[in-house]
């Protein structure tokens, strides 16, 4: 009944986006709405398949590839550039040739980390773990430091780059990007019953005949593409992905992943349509999109959490 | 069946099984038993190939596992492992599902739904079959578990500790599930056991570890004996025979006081 209700909704709510006091512009208001719109389904889709297999490999609820660094890479990429060229950086190396270079940079980084720590087949989830979150403490402080050295006009540049934002997606980019994440996508759903054996541990999944090590080789590359993919997009979306994969759980009532990958979609794209019309209508972009998620997922989640008595 | 060829496992200087060779007898259950830390678990893993042996080499029919595929290997040997904190959604029909995912890789046939209810059927699952695991006692998941290994439909059987943590009923219910595997299917287990009462009334065979090397094994009645579980366990035993199978007497202090 929920799911249902919560696959009605979406095509509601991305209506309701592309035409609400539009005036029915079609030559200007609209097309721009529907790369904003295109921006959401592919970021929503992104975070939403990242976090939920991320979790499924880490046998964690409470963690997204934001734990990875991947995200600390990128706001220190962007740090280095508007230090090294100025606010002239956007215009000097266009909009376009930043999102690959850092899309290139993150992959880098996811390949050099796993092959560093997954090498001879060590499939050890947990120290993977805890070098992300050092190195992305460490990297935090280096983009700190480099902040430091700013003006404050390149200073604010940066803080707008920290936060979310469907506002900075430009057409192509938004077109490469959907065609990249739907190729992963189709991975993903050729995969999601190796990803239910992979949910119940390595040794229960190796008991079962699968190659646990290459297995989660694979799965982290998909991940660090969809998270490459997202955060070149709209920007670094931290914890996010939690709220989405819980509520996906708590919706589907059930472990597989054919099931709870297609609703944290849903419900990924729902809430990002929900914030964008409510900072657009509501707020007139006095507030940003992630002060929104956090709020109204953080509500959800709770009041999930209560009616169901903490087994989401 | 399944033999061990001087299998050596270390980790970093610590050695933890110690040129160990033994052929586990095929169409029977051996139990291994022996202290805390004499490697029985390890020994276990390595034959699952959820650990690599340091050195040695381990035969299944004369093959070396090595060089067996593991989606094979998951089609020929099944493997239990404790069930810990485990907080998937899953109802025992899905989970026992899980043990036919080496042949059907997760695409049911309507062959693989006849084995699972056979499965269900053995351990007397069928009327919890739509319940979810999280709601069940230890016992009834350690059953579910158990049920899921059963559906690989494998020759051997290894199960590490099935009994922890599990009372008196339960613990009998799954050793008389694994001696009838055995007697009506024919297929080898493997098993740790820590409880010497059942590793004594319900294998035939029985494999002793003691600090990585194996300290004796053969058939129960060679085993069992006082003397050999006195130093094995290094404590005092008192084998009382009944009418049905015997008990070994180990709680009395004053009696060890006695005897060594």
């Amino acid at each position: 009944m929920m799911r249902r209700a919560a696959w009605l909704l979406l095509p509601a709510l991305a209506l309701a986006f592309l035409l609400l006091g539009s005036g029915l512009d079609f030559s200007y208001v609209i097309p721009k709405r529907l790369v904003r719109l295109g921006a959401i389904v592919v970021a929503g889709v992104c975070i939403a398949l990242s976090s939920v297999i991320f979790q499924t490999l880490a046998g964690n609820r409470v963690l997204t590839p934001a734990i990875m660094g991947y995200e600390g890479i990128y706001l220190l990429f962007q740090a280095v550039l508007v230090l090294w060229l100025g606010t002239g950086s956007v215009a000097l190396l266009g909009a376009q040739g930043n999102a690959l270079l850092s899309i290139a940079l993150m992959l880098g980084y996811s390949w050099l980390l796993q092959r560093w720590l997954l090498r001879e087949g060590r499939g050890d989830v947990y120290r993977l773990l805890l070098l992300g979150l050092v190195l992305t403490m460490v990297l935090g402080t280096f983009t700190q430091f480099i902040q430091l050295k700013t003006s404050p006009g390149e200073f604010s540049i940066l803080q707008g780059l920290g936060y979310t934002s469907f506002n900075r997606a430009q057409p192509a980019q938004v077109l490469y990007s959907g065609l990249l994440v739907a190729a992963v996508a189709v991975l993903v759903a050729r995969g999601t019953r190796v990803l239910d054996v992979l949910a119940l541990g390595r040794d229960q999944a190796i008991a079962l005949g699968l190659d646990h090590g290459r297995c989660l080789r694979l799965q982290m590359a998909l991940i660090a593409v969809l998270v490459a993919v997202s955060t070149s997009l709209v920007g670094p979306t931290a914890f996010m992905g939690v709220f989405v994969a819980n509520i996906a759980y708590a919706l589907a009532r059930s472990a597989r992943h054919q099931v709870t990958l297609p609703l944290a979609c849903a419900v990924a794209i729902g809430m990002f349509l929900l914030a964008q019309l409510l900072v657009e209508h509501l707020f007139n972009y006095r507030t940003s999109v992630s002060i929104l998620v956090n709020l109204v997922c953080g509500a959800y989640f709770l009041a999930l959490m209560v009616r169901t008595r903490g087994t989401p | 069946m399944i033999t061990l060829e001087h299998l050596h496992k270390v980790y970093g200087d610590k050695t933890v099984l110690e040129d160990v060779s033994l052929t586990f007898p095929a169409g029977q259950v051996t139990s291994l038993i022996g202290p805390n830390g004499a490697g029985k678990s390890t020994l276990l893993m390595c034959m699952a190939r959820l650990l690599p042996a340091s050195r040695g080499r381990i035969l299944l029919d004369g093959q070396d596992i090595g060089r067996i595929a593991i989606a094979d290997y998951a089609r020929r040997v099944a493997t239990l492992r404790q069930v810990l904190d485990f907080n998937l959604r899953l109802t025992v029909e899905e989970l026992v599902a899980f043990g036919r995912f080496p042949y059907s890789r997760g695409l049911l046939t309507a062959d693989d739904h006849q084995v699972i209810d056979e499965s269900l059927d053995f351990l007397g699952l069928q009327a919890l079959r739509r319940a979810y695991l999280d709601e069940l006692s230890g016992g009834q998941r350690q059953m579910a578990f158990l049920a899921m290994t059963i559906a690989q439909r494998t020759d051997l059987l290894l199960l590490d500790e099935p009994l922890n943590n599990l009372d008196m009923k339960h613990a009998v219910q799954i050793m008389q599930a694994i001696r009838r595997l055995c007697d009506e299917q024919g297929r080898t287990v493997i098993l740790v056991v820590h409880d010497i009462n059942f590793a004594a009334n319900y294998s035939d065979h029985i494999v002793a570890m003691k600090q990585g090397a194996v300290h004796s094994h053969g058939p129960v009645a060679e085993v069992v004996t006082e003397a050999n579980l006195r130093a094995l366990f290094g404590l005092a035993f008192e084998i009382l025979p009944s009418a049905h199978g015997f008990v070994c007497n180990y709680f009395n202090p004053s009696l060890s006081r006695e005897l060594v």
